[in-house]
């Protein structure tokens, strides 16, 4: 699993952020053709912060850098390659997105 | 340009990689960027001597002999010299630099580009860096990346490569057996990249697609290549049986329906139809089906007389194994096309929900198509206009555009 983590001001505008969607898909695209991915959603750029004492928030949304907007699915040999997977990323590439990989856990029994 | 220029170029393109691997093999001390400059220094040599000596008859040996001096030297001064450059295989270098030498060579190098901690980009990067011999430049053209970006993946890979130390010792290919699914999807990456439209006729991408059939075919011929190799390079050969009829005169995209069958090849279409047989057994891969589905467009007479029926089965087979949505929306024209209408609207409507696949131009280009067809023609301009938006190649605006023109066209008759 793909983690991704951005810049929140870069996405507030509409245009950027329509012109990184494209771009991610165009990468994506790429994806689906090697047979490294099978899923995954943009997540939109508001949320709650949810506690025990049940004090809602707006999250980091407001103060905050970055968060995480969105994730990507995806099948690989192991985390090496899911690492070079993303490294390939054009964003990751040139330095305005983090993403995280994430193995994600399989119950064998 | 003169002659001996023109030898050497033909040389480069042909020998450089080779070269570069052949030192790497002889010698664990020189490390890929070092072998290289050597090469690279060799051929600088030969357009320095062969004007003033006359191109020699063994040119490609005559170059090595240089290269291996040149390693010679460089180990020296490092003072690390190793008996194995004192081997009599290595001495005698110029006459045994032999043509299947170089093909065992170059499928080394594919294998060892087979890294499986790489991302399949990496390797198909790699791949055509050491194998093909395409400069960064033109790998940056061919994935849309910077120069900068692809030599900050290729530094990464290169330093994968020397991990191995593959070139160290008499490693067999046979050892290296299990790496040929990976092998495979590289070539079929390769030969993706050079047949996608958005390029129309550049002459890069053409080459491309040599590249990978004839890397398929190397692999075919060296007896570690199996049922799913064959399977591949059918497929491969199917789709260049209609490599030419894609594009008008002008160079101008074709629909499936609109393209010229006469002018498809049937001579490559026989050959992959002997490979596809000749690719059956217990194991049926991707290839096979994809290889299979290729076959049915080929021996269609019309666009209308196409077995769509077991073309969607075959993409739902193919789904079972690859669950992806760009898969999904193959399967779903060939539905669309196979009868199956509601079906196929209801997997569309599906794959439009996904926010990434809403951004995908081929997915809106497919809904207006479909619309088109189905006579809503306002929708289906609203749908080519969005695909107008995500696509940044000329060839494909311009169809578009041609698409949008039909909307309006028939949107006009209907009125009337």
């Amino acid at each position: 699993m793909l983690l991704i983590r951005e810049d929140i001001e870069i996405l507030r505008s509409a245009t950027e952020r329509n012109r990184r969607s494209r771009e991610m898909i165009n990468w994506v695209e790429t994806l689906g053709e090697s047979g490294n991915f099978f899923g995954g959603e943009p997540l939109a750029a508001i949320g709650r912060y949810i506690s025990k004492d049940a004090v809602l928030s707006d999250g980091p949304f407001i103060e905050a850098k970055e968060c995480i907007s969105g994730y990507i699915s995806l099948k690989a040999e192991n985390l090496e390659q899911a690492v070079s997977i993303s490294q390939t990323c054009p964003y990751v590439l040139n330095g305005t997105m983090i993403l995280e990989v994430r193995p994600v856990l399989v119950n064998n029994e | 340009m003169d002659k001996v220029q023109e030898e050497v170029n033909r040389l480069y393109k042909t020998h450089f990689g080779k070269m570069v691997a052949s030192l790497l093999y002889f010698s664990g001390d020189i490390d890929l960027e070092t072998a290289e400059d050597l090469v690279q220094d060799s051929f600088s040599a030969a357009l320095t001597a062969w004007p003033k000596d006359g191109i020699p008859s063994n040119k490609a040996g005559w170059i090595f002999k240089v290269c291996r001096n040149k390693a010679l030297n460089k180990i020296k001064e490092g003072k690390r010299f190793r008996t194995l450059f004192e081997d009599e295989s290595f001495s005698s270098g110029e006459g045994k630099f032999s043509e299947s030498a170089f093909d065992d060579q170059q499928l080394k190098l594919l294998f060892a580009s087979a890294h499986p901690d790489l991302s399949p980009k990496v390797q198909v990067a790699i791949t055509l860096k050491y194998v093909v011999n395409l400069k960064v430049e033109a790998i940056a053209k061919i994935f849309g990346m910077t120069v900068d970006g692809v030599d900050r993946l290729l530094v990464r890979a290169r330093q994968k490569i020397k991990d191995e130390k593959l070139f160290l010792q008499e490693t067999h290919l046979a050892a290296l057996k299990w790496r040929l699914p990976i092998v495979h999807k590289i070539l079929y990456l390769i030969f993706n990249e050079g047949y996608k439209s958005s390029w129309g006729k550049e002459l890069i991408r053409e080459e491309l697609c040599e590249e990978a059939l004839l890397m398929n075919k190397i692999l075919l011929e060296s007896r570690i290549g199996n049922n799913e190799t064959a399977a591949l390079y059918a497929l491969m050969l199917f789709n260049a049986a209609r490599f030419k009829s894609r594009f008008d005169a002008s160079g101008g995209l074709l629909d499936l329906e609109d393209q010229d069958r006469s002018l498809w090849n049937k001579d490559l279409i026989a050959l992959a139809h002997h490979f596809l047989e000749q690719s059956k057994g217990e194991i049926i891969s991707s290839y096979h089906y994809e290889a299979s589905i290729a076959y049915l467009h080929c021996i269609a007479k019309h666009f209308d007389s196409t077995d769509w029926v077991t073309i969607s089965n075959l993409y739902l087979q193919l789904l079972q194994n690859n669950p992806n949505p760009f898969i999904e929306l193959n399967y779903a024209i060939a539905l669309y096309y196979s009868g199956e209408r509601s079906k196929a609207n209801t997997l569309l409507n599906h794959l439009q929900q996904n926010s990434f696949l809403n951004h995908y131009y081929l997915l809106n280009a497919t809904l207006g198509k479909v619309n088109l067809l189905e006579g809503n023609y306002k929708k289906a301009k609203g749908f080519f206009l969005k695909t107008l938006e995500q696509t940044n190649f000329e060839v494909e605006k311009i169809f578009i555009r041609k698409m949008i023109d039909k909307t309006e066209t028939k949107e006009k008759q209907k009125k009337i």
